[in-house]
């Protein structure tokens, strides 16, 4: 199990879009992913559009991005690289 | 007592604010809500199970087939950036918690499917409902919307809207699903209980010229599918159920309107691209602004000179970021092509601000006088060049300027040109044909206002972006609805400014083009033709509008308005001369509503109160 922590930085947050692009980008790794809020709230099945929208996560929300299994590697870099970017918004 | 409609009853009236212009009388049809509200228990059999869950699973399906036609529409009519909202639809309908929780209500209860998808999408909103953030909360109407679809797909209605020719769609929310399900060439107008000038309806409704009067709170509760319903977006106002007087009321304004359109629809057919004449025989060029493709219909439609500008921040926030130089140029190559003769003003990615910032950018403690537009440009090279190298390349195909945002000193405009030589010199080398191009300045600081007549030896026209000018002008934000009172148009500093930024192009003998809302508002368009004026950009939607103030107008009486308003001591007295002055001259063009409405209460700072005694 690998796992990272990652600041939320584009202004409107975790919302429907960056989180669409966040459940496409894990759904194309077999391992499960999970983000949690690094201040011990809620937690989310990454593949999952409704779990990882009711993170709530709004700009500056630090999550803990963790994956098991298969690629487990890749799919932790591939998703705190996404939200670091900022979902290619703002 | 009050006005009473054909059966006896008494017609009811909402006012809301009109986001696309237009009225209309017709009938009401309902979207959305009806459906998700009664919801019936059913207990199935054992037996029965199985079969409802394969039920379910033919509503997900269909669903799907649904979100996805709408995603393509939507993506051509208005571009990714609005369609983006239907590939979450897509990820919320094949969610596994969603369809495990549906299928597991429906086996451990024996639950119909729809009492399913309710109770699971209630629990869902529920939990949406404590969200603290305003606008991830409000994503939950996105859930709603997915939850209707799969009931009204369990419903075995297709939905495929058999729209009769005079309907006037009434929603308590339009969904950004319904409005993409719907036919709209027989769509009269749009009438929502929620919603505000940058709402989905709001956009499609100005980008295909239908009414649409939005925030009317209760309408939809109130309104029956086939009720009369007449629509005023100019008045804001809907009156259910309207009596015989106050339907041929707004069909006389729709018809008024119409004509106005189709006059200009005349002059197009004259002269595709006739300026105003104002009956002083003054003559004023109409461009069109453009930002969403759905808009370039209106270009020729409403007989705009070409496009005055193009807010290329669109393919930005379209992409996900800088599109690569070959899809700006096609996207630039097109804008030439609807532009026509004219040609396109292309201005370059005003981005930061209230609008997008770049990726990494940490959040800047004032971004209005942050690292945006100009300054963001220069700051990022690369961006630059290729969206310059872009606009050269289309411009061998049509005709095409660049237009520079926030320009506050003349350096900026000498590092742009150079990069434009630049990469001409690089386009030259690599054997690729460029295009001429002219460059120009947005002039919207108070500093560019103040140095204007020396940038007008280093451009080739200039643009007057109006929004921005006041905002920087009066030190005031225009999205802080605190200081709204604070925000005045008519302002003498204002109108100083652009009087000053339109003498300063007159002297150097370049063009200057006044784009910004206050262009597409008929009697600010009279003041801009006393201040000098005369080649306005507005949304292609107003020009009708606009022209019809215009050529109802003499110059000279615009003139001698604006005089006076510039000699004004304050913005207040500035108002009431163009209200006195317009009613005087013009009364019959400019009823009182036309006209900027005397500031209320807060404007005198009834805060304040009254002298505290120092003795008690």
């Amino acid at each position: 199990m690998i796992e990272r922590r990652v600041h939320v930085v584009n202004r409107l947050g975790l919302h429907a879009r960056a989180a669409a692009k966040l459940v496409r980008a894990a759904g194309a790794f077999p391992c499960a992913i999970r983000l949690e809020r690094a201040d011990g709230g809620a937690s989310a099945d990454a593949k999952s559009i409704l779990s990882v929208l009711m993170l709530a996560a709004a700009r500056g929300t630090e999550l803990k991005v963790t994956a098991d299994g298969k690629d487990e590697g890749r799919a932790v870099e591939a998703v705190c690289e996404l939200i670091q970017s900022g979902f290619g918004e703002d | 007592m009050g006005r009473r409609d054909r059966n006896g009853r008494r017609e009811r009236v909402w006012r809301g604010v009109g986001v696309s212009d237009g009225a209309a009388v017709g009938r009401v049809l309902r979207v959305h809500g009806g459906a998700a509200g009664n919801v019936y228990r059913a207990t199935l059999e054992e037996a029965e199970v199985r079969r409802e869950i394969r039920r379910f699973h033919a509503a997900v399906r269909l669903s799907r087939r649904q979100l996805l036609a709408i995603k393509r529409r939507a993506e051509q009519l208005l571009g990714a950036e609005h369609a983006y909202i239907f590939d979450a639809h897509l990820l919320m309908l094949e969610d596994r918690k969603l369809i495990d929780d549906v299928e597991g209500h429906i086996r451990d209860e024996r639950a119909n499917a729809e009492w399913a998808v309710k109770v699971v999408t209630d629990k869902l909103l529920a939990v949406y409902a404590e969200i603290k953030d305003d606008y991830l909360r409000e994503r939950s109407s996105d859930i709603e919307d997915v939850m209707r679809r799969l009931l009204v797909a369990l419903a075995g209605d297709e939905r495929a809207q058999r729209l009769t020719d005079d309907a006037i769609l009434v929603a308590d929310e339009l969904l950004p699903s319904a409005v993409a399900d719907l036919d709209f060439s027989r769509v009269r107008a749009v009438a929502s209980d929620a919603g505000g000038w940058t709402s989905h309806a709001a956009i499609i409704a100005r980008g295909l010229g239908i009414p649409a009067v939005v925030g009317l709170r209760d309408l939809f509760r109130h309104a029956r599918t086939g009720d009369e319903i007449a629509v005023d977006a100019v008045t804001g106002e809907v009156t259910l159920r309207p009596s015989a007087e106050t339907a041929a009321r707004v069909r006389e304004t729709a018809g008024r309107l119409r004509s106005t359109s189709s006059a200009a629809d005349a002059a197009t057919a004259r002269d595709a691209r006739a300026p105003a004449r104002t009956t002083d025989g003054v003559e004023i060029v109409l461009r069109a602004n453009v930002e969403l493709p759905a808009e370039y219909e209106g270009v020729s439609r409403f007989g705009a000179r070409g496009i005055g500008l193009f807010r290329s921040e669109f393919l930005y926030a379209q992409h996900g970021g800088a599109p690569g130089e070959d899809e700006q140029v096609a996207a630039y190559a097109e804008l030439a092509r609807v532009a026509g003769a004219d040609g396109a003003r292309v201005r370059l990615f005003d981005l930061g601000g209230d609008k997008l910032a770049p990726a990494a950018q940490e959040a800047e403690r004032n971004p209005a006088l942050g690292l945006r537009a100009i300054r963001l440009c220069l700051a990022r090279g690369d961006m630059l060049r290729t969206q310059v190298r872009a606009v050269l390349r289309a411009a061998a195909r049509g005709k095409l300027d660049l237009v520079l945002p926030m320009i506050s000193d003349v350096s900026e405009v000498r590092a742009v040109r150079r990069v434009v030589e630049e990469e001409r010199a690089n386009l030259r080398r690599e054997g690729t044909e460029a295009g001429d191009v002219g460059v120009g300045a947005m002039i919207e600081v108070p500093s560019a206002v103040l140095v204007a007549d020396r940038l007008a030896r280093e451009v080739d026209f200039f643009s007057l972006g109006t929004n921005d000018l006041v905002q920087y002008t009066l030190a005031v934000d225009r999205s802080n609805g605190e200081v709204a009172d604070w925000f005045r148009t008519l302002h003498p500093a204002v109108l100083a400014s652009i009087s000053r930024t339109v003498a300063a192009a007159a002297d150097a003998n370049i063009p200057v083009v006044v784009c910004g809302e206050m262009a597409g508002t008929p009697a600010y368009a009279v003041v801009l033709l006393g201040l000098g004026a005369r080649d306005l950009s507005m949304t292609a939607t107003a020009i009708p509008r606009v022209r019809r103030a215009l050529e109802g107008v003499d110059a000279a009486g615009a003139t001698e308005i604006a005089r006076e308003c510039l000699q004004a001591s304050g913005a207040g007295e500035a108002e009431e001369i163009v209200r006195a002055r317009f009613a005087e001259r013009w009364g019959a063009l400019f009823p009182p509503k036309s006209l900027p409405a005397p500031k209320g209460e807060g404007y005198n700072f009834p805060e304040i109160g009254h002298t505290v005694s120092t003795s008690s």
